[in-house]
């Protein structure tokens, strides 16, 4: 080794250490998501154009089956994952349960898509009827879960109107997102409510057409701002590494970006990988569904007005209940 | 019954021994039962409570009440969803609707199995032929547990009861059928020939010997499967229902309510209970004690 060799690697070194990125292993986190399903796959766009990489994230990934929202939230509440993809009201429902008693909130939502993506199909034979005309109906609807967003939602728009769920000769029967289109073809259902992507494989296999759509506006001109995937964190983790969380909604938002600049065909291959779907049918669902991440307060109120008096209504969360005890946007870096 | 309290007078010497009458012997006998009834009351009751008070001092200490609440709390959830008064109802319909859903698929598919299985299980522990061609089939389906017909259930009858049902039979179905089949061909050689002696043939020698020497296996078979039947109902209405004791169970869950979990999980073992000593034991009395019949 020469001496120019000599006087360089200290200075190389010293270079080393002051960057925070390149000095230091990734800090490594464990997330967890449903999945397959569509509304989680910013996480995978996230994955594949190398976001926590670039924020010096090292992920570990924790999936759950559609329809299994709970299981996340509990191993949320017990330290098994620090952030959690895919549950929103769910979140309002634990933190309750603590408010009741008294307790200080475990949980926080901390980010949110940006689309509302709900969708209510019905059976090509019920086209042309008014909700109205279907109140007295005998119609067995599927849905994800009981505490399914989309089924707060509906409620939230029944409310409005002065009515419950209750009104309804309907059954909510409860089945994976992926048990809905058999269910529709086999006439097991006379509907469902769920995302953009169970919506198109139903169309696309012409078992059923959109009846309300919260994209559209029929739930509510509202609605169309409603945060759709719900981002959840542990408070105690988070606030122990408050660092590590803004980077980690850092990485989420860089991959919204990522997804807004990329070609249509790039993202389609993502988004179909992580759905386990044919890419004919994500292109076909790609104008209907925005994966992307950006929530504000004015959202996050949207959805306390929207969401959280649907369930306050039905006795589901505690009047102490605040938005705040849902909420916390201090990790995300907010935009004019 | 304990054997010791059906002692009656006949039973007895006049003298059992020096110095005690037939009636100190007696009196011995029924002080001695009352003292064992006694004992198993408070055994039992020692049990209960010790569990009662180790969940009470977790609940407490570890601070746990979200998760684990404390038995006053459950026990006053318990009172107030049976008497209606439980509010917020998150649930649809009232318990008692659910519980009387969950009863009907449960008994519907325990009795379907029941009707298939026992004489099935007559036959072939009967007739070694066959038993020869049927029992590989039976083993063979047999390992599958019951929560993985739930999928095809839904395929083959669709989201409602009769998919519920048919994975209660589907569960029940087994222990009947191998008890009985065990009951039926362990029959001793001897009870056998005894009843050919006295000239049982056909249809008298299967209800006079056959059957009352195979009950107590069925016996066993009806509340292992009685028990079986509440298990399943509850994962099959968790997948496949709208109402029933399952359902309350997974919304509730999806409330994080471990108040109303735990409220749902008593009132399905107290009924539980109650209908397997309602069912198996009617039908024990009415067997066992009627033809005098014990296992071996």
């Amino acid at each position: 080794m020469n001496r120019r060799d000599l006087l360089a690697l200290p200075a190389f070194l010293t270079l080393v250490t002051l960057d925070p990125r390149t000095g230091r292993a990734a800090d490594r986190i464990r997330v967890g998501m449903l999945k397959p399903n569509i509304v989680t796959v910013i996480y995978w766009i996230a994955v594949k154009t190398g976001a926590f990489d670039k924020n010096g994230l090292d992920i570990a990934e924790n999936p759950f089956p559609s329809g299994q929202t709970a299981a996340g939230i509990e191993q949320l509440l017990r330290g098994g994952i620090d952030f959690y993809l895919g549950a929103s009201g769910e979140v309002a429902h634990a933190n309750s349960r603590y408010v009741e008693a008294g307790k200080p909130v475990p949980l926080a939502l901390i980010e949110g898509g940006i689309s509302s993506g709900s969708f209510f199909v019905l059976q090509d034979s019920l086209r042309g009827k008014t909700l109205d005309e279907l109140r007295g109906m005998k119609l067995r609807i599927g849905l994800s879960n009981p505490s399914s967003y989309h089924l707060i939602l509906f409620r939230a728009f029944l409310r409005e109107r002065g009515m419950t769920t209750d009104n309804f000769a309907w059954e909510f029967l409860t089945l994976g997102g992926p048990e809905m289109l058999p269910a529709m073809v086999s006439h097991q259902l006379d509907g469902f409510m769920h995302d953009a992507l169970t919506t198109t494989l139903a169309q696309r296999a012409n078992a059923g057409f959109v009846f309300m759509s919260s994209n559209r506006g029929d739930m509510g001109e509202n609605a169309k701002h409603l945060p759709g995937t719900g981002v959840c964190g542990n408070r105690d983790f988070m606030q122990k590494n408050s660092d590590t969380t803004r980077r980690f909604t850092q990485a989420l938002r860089d991959a919204s970006a990522a997804y807004a600049a990329a070609p249509k065909a790039q993202m389609v291959a993502i988004m179909a990988e992580w759905s386990r779907q044919d890419p004919g049918v994500i292109d076909d669902m790609y104008g209907n569904f925005d994966p992307r991440v950006g929530l504000t307060p004015h959202a996050a109120q949207i959805w306390w007005d929207i969401l959280g008096s649907a369930m306050l209504a039905r006795g589901e969360i505690s009047p102490k209940l605040t938005l705040n005890d849902v909420f916390d946007l201090h990790y995300v870096q907010q935009t004019a | 019954m304990n054997t010791i309290d059906k002692i009656t007078r006949a039973d007895i010497p006049a003298r059992t021994s020096p110095g005690y009458s037939q009636e100190d012997f007696l009196r011995h006998v029924r002080l001695r039962g009352r003292r064992i009834r006694i004992r198993r009351i408070l055994r039992g009751g020692t049990g209960i409570l010790v569990i009662l008070l180790v969940w009470q001092i977790m609940s407490q200490v570890l601070d746990l009440e979200l998760i684990l609440p404390q038995p006053l709390t459950v026990l006053r959830n318990v009172i107030r969803t049976l008497t209606l008064t439980e509010k917020p109802w998150l649930y649809g319909p009232n318990i008692y609707v659910h519980l009387s859903h969950s009863f009907l698929r449960a008994m519907t598919g325990f009795a379907a199995a029941a009707v298939l299985a026992i004489p099935l299980g007559l036959a072939i522990g009967r007739m070694t032929t066959l038993r020869e061609y049927v029992m590989p089939s039976i083993k063979g389906i047999y390992p599958i547990p019951g929560i993985a017909w739930i999928p095809l259930a839904i395929l083959w009858f669709g989201l409602g009861d009769a998919a519920v049902v048919f994975v209660v039979f589907a569960t029940t179905f087994f222990p009947l059928f191998f008890n009985t089949e065990a009951g039926a061909r362990m029959i001793s050689p001897t009870v056998l020939d005894a009843g050919r002696c006295f000239g049982a043939r056909g249809l008298v020698f299967f209800f006079r010997i056959v059957l009352p020497a195979t009950v107590p296996y069925i016996i066993t078979g009806l509340r292992i499967s009685l028990g079986g039947a509440w298990r399943m109902i509850v994962a099959g209405e968790m997948l496949a229902s709208q109402d029933g004791i399952g359902y309350l169970l997974m919304e509730s869950r999806f409330q994080f309510r471990a108040v109303d979990l735990m409220t749902a999980m008593i009132l399905v073992a107290v009924v539980g209970y109650a209908t397997e000593k309602l069912i198996v034991d009617t039908i024990e009395k009415r067997t066992i004690e009627k033809w005098e019949v014990h296992s071996s």
